[in-house]
């Protein structure tokens, strides 16, 4: 009974938060079947803690710390292999035309500052973009909501000054 | 580009593919058919083999030591069988760690906040150092292995000295090494000449990534 219980939660949750996967892999992995790996890998650590869920937690916040935590960890053992970095062309393919090229420059130019954050900052970054409050944040990455806020003033800074070189 | 414009940019992007993105279903099935995800399954095949092989040593390696203390001391040759008891001895502390290490890492919870779990995770993967520290401690007693009786009467001074020269040297290289071997050492050069290569990569990652943790307990570091 508890095990059907646990199946029917952990269904729901792949088929409702399955974006959460899927965004915080693509940020970590650039390969795409590197990216397979660690999207299995989550599924599997997200089934294997199923059973201890607490609604105390918002279920986004919960699989936040999840698949974080698995994609750090696995950067860490795959951090090996060559590290890569792939733009976005071929997704931007439904863009109006004339926004396409400057989106493009743009998205690239966040993707490439993404792909060069360390992994704890890049974890803030995508919670960030995902525009979750100072709190939730907090929540996720275990630190207090003012550190939160200092973190992410220095990352929008150093984002700043990025896309100010682009301009020039 | 204000902040507001670069969120809604990366929104319609990562939704317009999450739309094309697809959980197998069957692939979700197996994994809720899982019971127990052993730490065994989830170790590369490589590991267990050399973990394998360090117990088949130790064990075999002890019961013939142990066997020779009891009913063969007294005609060994001392020098042997204290080089050995050494060897062994550190291989099964190297051993009792990696594996007392392997096990705490599948332990921890991996639903508790990320500074949190990622501290845990690269504190334990990081006391590998202690693993490598703890071999080194072999060196010397890899000098030791062959000496005999008769060299205490046979051999001239010239031999002495070299032998003697080996064993010193490896002896002070590798209580060098205990001592220095820590992750206050990482950036040294010397340190990053003996982890230098693939199979330390995680061990390398794992101290970086101590260094990201502490940056974010302390809120006026500077990253």
């Amino acid at each position: 009974m508890k095990k059907q219980k646990d199946k029917l939660l952990f269904e729901s949750i792949l088929e409702q938060h399955k974006g959460i996967l899927f965004k915080v892999a693509r940020a970590y992995c650039a390969d795409e079947e590197d990216r397979q790996d660690l999207i299995q890998e989550m599924m599997i650590q997200i089934w294997q803690s199923v059973h201890k869920y607490n609604d105390q937690y918002k279920i986004s916040t919960w699989l936040y710390r999840i698949s974080l935590n698995v994609a750090i960890s696995f950067y860490r053992k795959n951090s090996a292999r060559v590290r890569k970095y792939t733009g976005l062309n071929e997704q931007l393919t439904e863009m109006p035309i004339d926004d396409k090229s400057e989106n493009e420059r743009r998205l690239n130019l966040l993707e490439q500052f993404i792909s060069e954050l360390k992994e704890i900052d890049k974890a803030l970054m995508i919670l960030y973009l995902e525009d979750k409050s100072h709190a939730e944040i907090a929540e996720i990455l275990g630190i207090s909501v003012s550190n939160t806020g200092t973190k992410i003033s220095r990352i929008k800074e150093q984002l700043k000054i990025r896309f100010s070189k682009l301009k020039s | 580009m204000n902040e507001l414009e670069l969120k809604k940019l990366w929104q319609a992007t990562n939704d317009r593919m999450e739309e094309r993105f697809v959980i197998n279903k069957q692939n979700a099935d197996d994994i809720s058919r899982i019971k127990v995800y052993s730490m065994l399954g989830s170790m590369k095949p490589i590991k267990i083999v050399v973990l394998l092989l360090g117990i088949l040593w130790v064990g075999i390696g002890g019961i013939a030591l142990s066997s020779v203390y009891v009913n063969s001391f007294p005609e060994a040759n001392k020098f042997f069988l204290f080089s050995a008891s050494v060897q062994v001895g550190l291989t099964a502390i190297a051993l009792f760690v990696y594996l007392y290490q392997l096990i705490t890492i599948y332990q921890v919870d991996i639903t508790e906040p990320i500074v949190r779990t990622q501290e845990k995770l690269a504190s334990l993967k990081s006391s590998t150092l202690w693993v490598t520290r703890i071999l080194f401690l072999q060196l010397p007693v890899w000098t030791t292995f062959w000496w005999n009786e008769t060299m205490l009467t046979d051999w001239s001074i010239l031999q002495w000295m070299i032998t003697l020269f080996f064993t010193l040297s490896s002896a002070v290289i590798a209580v060098w090494l205990f001592v220095n071997i820590k992750y206050e050492n990482r950036n040294k050069k010397w340190f990053q000449l003996i982890f230098n290569g693939n199979e330390w990569t995680p061990l390398m990652k794992s101290m970086e990534l101590l260094e990201q943790v502490e940056e974010y307990k302390e809120p006026n570091a500077v990253s």
